[in-house]
């Protein structure tokens, strides 16, 4: 019998790869390591895959299974209260039935996990089935369990500004979770040497389950400077009480506002409208906001539509007693690839109610870069002493405004976020004349438009929009502020 | 930066088209000349309840003006410098320290000799009871008036008056929180039986000096001090404080005086 050799001795630590790997020249240490590297990438990657698709198929076979929830448990909530969590994921469980199974128990979870996550009080959620632990339990039967991380709840801010021959130094507190039911109070104060002092404290708390629907409490405070077109400045405290509700179209705000506005601080030069405007007044009053806004973007919009309605009446106690109404819309679309046309339109309508006058901090103004452009901010309507330089604009009661507006990219640079614009702008404030009926004043601020005309530059500087416009007035009222040539505008909104 | 010329003359072409200016519904001017006071206590009354207004209530009514309107809807910070203003008919508005060459102007009378006073002395002796009613009696007046409760300081917009307190007071008060304290110092600390003390005093010696007099410190005709001193016997008349008060009402003969000017400025003004 022919004896068979012996099997030759492979020392060890072979090299095992397979030509068909593609492995590196085994002398370049580092390709070598990338490609190792990858490789252990792709074999996980492979057993996760493979997992996942063993986990569903599991699932999937099993997802008829008659299931119930046992219960549900969050852990990690250590500052949350149990009866919050329970108003929350309460309507989510799917009452006990006999058709309830384990994707029903999935689908629970996963909108639970959602709900968790809206709230923003946790920074992790985590969720498991598992079988249940109850005595009188099924079977099949599963609790819900989540694993959660509560966010950080105090947050401060503070900050010093020096410069522009002005100081300031602020403050912002955050609070949240504060009373255990994903409530956050924030509070801002702010003291400087020209905006002298501003204070704002929110407390925001949900008041349905489906996260829909908060409710907010303001008590602020701030000063303004109007010596720019009115030669006073506006104090003004106050508190406002809201519950803003966002249903899947659309934003609703019913608001009910308390505020004490101080004219005060008037210039040497101030006329005798600002004069007669001066001292403290008082404002209690309901209002509605609505707000639509389906724009592909807020700043650059080039197709979507955009609505706000504000309906507010005052009266309720102090000094004030309207009835205010004002329309924002907007509508973009787009021309021919890089080019769009948007046009925007306001109006507004103050109506003194009980005989009272209207009040130099109720009226509205209009004019600047982010309203009616070319004519400088508001310096529209009404005005006293326009004929000399110091002339005050003390608002109007009526007023519309259009835009309409062409943007471009720049040539051959699409991506830049600068693009080119030409606009036609039009408007009128003006008072309301209650000798005469409402539709021969509407008549009358229509057909005595100030329009202007030009082309710029706009900038997308996110979150605000900056424009360098040229342009000029054509038609505008004796009275108006107009301003000739180059503007520039810094703004959320413009027309 | 100057615009070149031809730019300006191509600009000054806009607006192509100019419609009529919109018109404010405020800032009339009057028909007749008027002072815009602080309001009085009451609807009937047509004197001021601040003494600074009612000093020239009483200037303009003894000086021989009449019809002259009164206004009172317009808040202090509205002012120009402080209330009184006199806002003519032709619209100007004028401040409570040029009111008397307005009425110089208006009257077209010779300038007084002495300014009304019967002689030198008694014009020299006219500052020093100015400077008694000014600072005596006055701060006497501002203590008497009740401040506004912490929670309305909070809440509103603070109105700081003409002449406060510490600006009158001679030693001027020390602060609350003591001169060797570490806290920035804050409030006043305000002597009130030091201030009513010399307050008893200035009343006392004003009604010895006037007497039985028809003008104080014996004049023929009205001066601007006893437009002064009237305004702060009105004042305190109608304070609140009874201690105050009382300190004139006991005296019969500064009663009387009162009532008698109390008349004379009264129909000198119309309301508005």
């Amino acid at each position: 019998m022919e004896e068979k050799p012996p099997p030759g001795l492979r020392p060890p630590l072979q090299n095992s790869s397979v030509p068909r790997d593609f492995e590196p020249d085994p002398r370049d240490i580092d390709k070598i390591r990338t490609w190792q590297q990858q490789r252990i990438e792709k074999k996980l990657r492979g057993e996760y895959e493979s997992a996942v698709l063993h986990l569903s198929e599991v699932i999937n076979s099993n997802l008829t299974t008659p299931s119930q929830i046992s219960s549900v448990r969050i852990e990690g909530a250590h500052h949350t209260r149990p009866s919050f969590l329970k108003f929350l994921i309460d309507r989510l469980i799917p009452p006990p039935s006999a058709e309830n199974d384990l994707e029903s128990a999935l689908h629970a979870a996963r909108h639970i996990a959602d709900a968790l996550q809206r709230t923003d009080i946790f920074a992790a959620v985590d969720a498991k089935l598992e079988r249940a632990t109850a005595v009188l339990a099924a079977k099949h039967d599963v609790d819900l369990v989540f694993t959660t991380r509560e966010r950080g709840r105090f947050m401060m801010k503070t900050a010093t500004e020096l410069g522009n021959n002005e100081g300031s130094a602020s403050i912002l507190a955050q609070v949240r979770n504060v009373f255990g039911g994903a409530e956050t109070f924030t509070a801002n104060f702010s003291h400087g040497t020209t905006t002298k002092m501003a204070f704002n404290a929110t407390l925001t708390a949900p008041l349905t389950s489906n996260l829909n629907t908060y409710g907010e409490m303001h008590l602020f405070g701030h000063e303004r400077d109007l010596s720019s077109f009115a030669s006073c400045k506006e104090g003004v405290r106050g508190a406002k009480a809201l519950v803003t509700r966002a249903p899947s179209r659309g934003m609703h705000e019913f608001a009910y506002e308390a505020v004490l506005r101080h004219i005060g601080g008037l210039k040497d030069e101030a006329s005798l409208s600002i004069r007669e405007a001066a001292g403290q007044t008082v404002k209690s009053s309901v209002s509605h906001t609505f707000q639509l806004d389906n724009r592909d973007d807020r700043l650059f919009p080039t197709r979507g539509f955009y609505l706000k309605t504000a309906h507010e009446i005052a009266g309720f106690g102090g000094d004030a007693a309207f009835m205010k109404s004002e329309t924002h819309a907007q509508m973009s679309r787009p021309l021919v690839p890089g080019v769009s046309v948007s046009l925007a339109a306001r109006s507004g309508l103050l109506w003194g109610l009980n005989g009272r006058p209207t009040l130099f901090s109720d009226r509205f103004q209009l004019g600047g870069p982010s309203s009616i452009r070319s004519f400088r901010a508001n310096s529209m309507g009404p005005r006293d002493n326009f004929y000399v330089a110091a002339a005050d604009s003390l608002g109007g009661e009526m007023y519309w405004s259009a835009g309409l507006s062409v943007i471009s990219n720049v040539p051959r640079k699409p991506e830049w976020p600068i693009k080119t614009h030409a606009w036609v702008n039009a408007g009128r404030l003006d008072n309301v004349d209650k000798s005469r009926s409402l539709q021969d004043n509407v008549a009358a601020c229509l057909s005595k438009p100030s329009v202007s005309a030009g082309v710029g530059l706009i900038y997308n500087f996110d979150p605000v929009r900056v424009e360098v416009n040229f342009g000029l007035p054509l038609i505008a009222s004796k009275s108006d502020g107009s301003r000739r040539g180059f503007q520039v505008g810094i703004g959320l909104e413009f027309l | 930066m100057e615009i070149p010329p031809a730019i300006a003359h191509v600009f000054a072409k806009f607006p192509l088209h100019t419609f009529p200016p919109i018109k404010p519904l405020s800032g009339e001017h009057p028909d007749v000349p008027t002072l815009w006071i602080q309001p009085p206590p009451s609807d009937s009354s047509r004197l001021s309840a601040d003494v600074e207004c009612l000093k020239w209530q009483a200037y303009l009514a003894l000086r021989g003006l009449s019809k002259v309107a009164l206004r009172w809807n317009i808040s202090p910070e509205g002012a120009m410098g402080h209330l009184p203003n006199l806002h003519l008919a032709n619209g100007q508005l004028l401040p409570a320290k040029l009111i008397p060459t307005w009425v110089d102007e208006t009257l077209e009378e010779p300038e007084r000799p002495l300014e009304g006073y019967k002689d030198q002395a008694a014009l020299d002796e006219s500052r020093a009871w100015v400077s008694l009613l000014e600072g005596d009696v006055h701060a006497a007046l501002l203590m008497a008036q009740p401040s506004p409760s912490y929670l309305m300081s909070l809440v509103t917009f603070p109105q700081v008056p003409f002449r406060p307190l510490e600006s009158i007071v001679l030693p001027p008060p020390p602060p609350l929180s003591g001169l060797a304290s570490l806290i920035r110092p804050y409030g006043m600390r305000i002597d009130t039986e030091h201030i009513e003390s010399k307050y008893r005093e200035a009343i006392s010696a004003i009604a010895d000096r006037l007497g039985t007099d028809k003008w104080f410190l014996g004049s023929t005709d009205a001066t601007p001090l006893d437009a002064l001193i009237f305004a702060y016997l009105h004042s305190v008349l109608h304070t609140g404080n009874h201690t105050i008060r009382i300190e004139v009402t006991r005296r019969v003969n500064l009663v009387a005086w009162e009532l008698r000017v109390r008349g004379l400025v009264s129909v000198a003004f119309t309301r508005r």
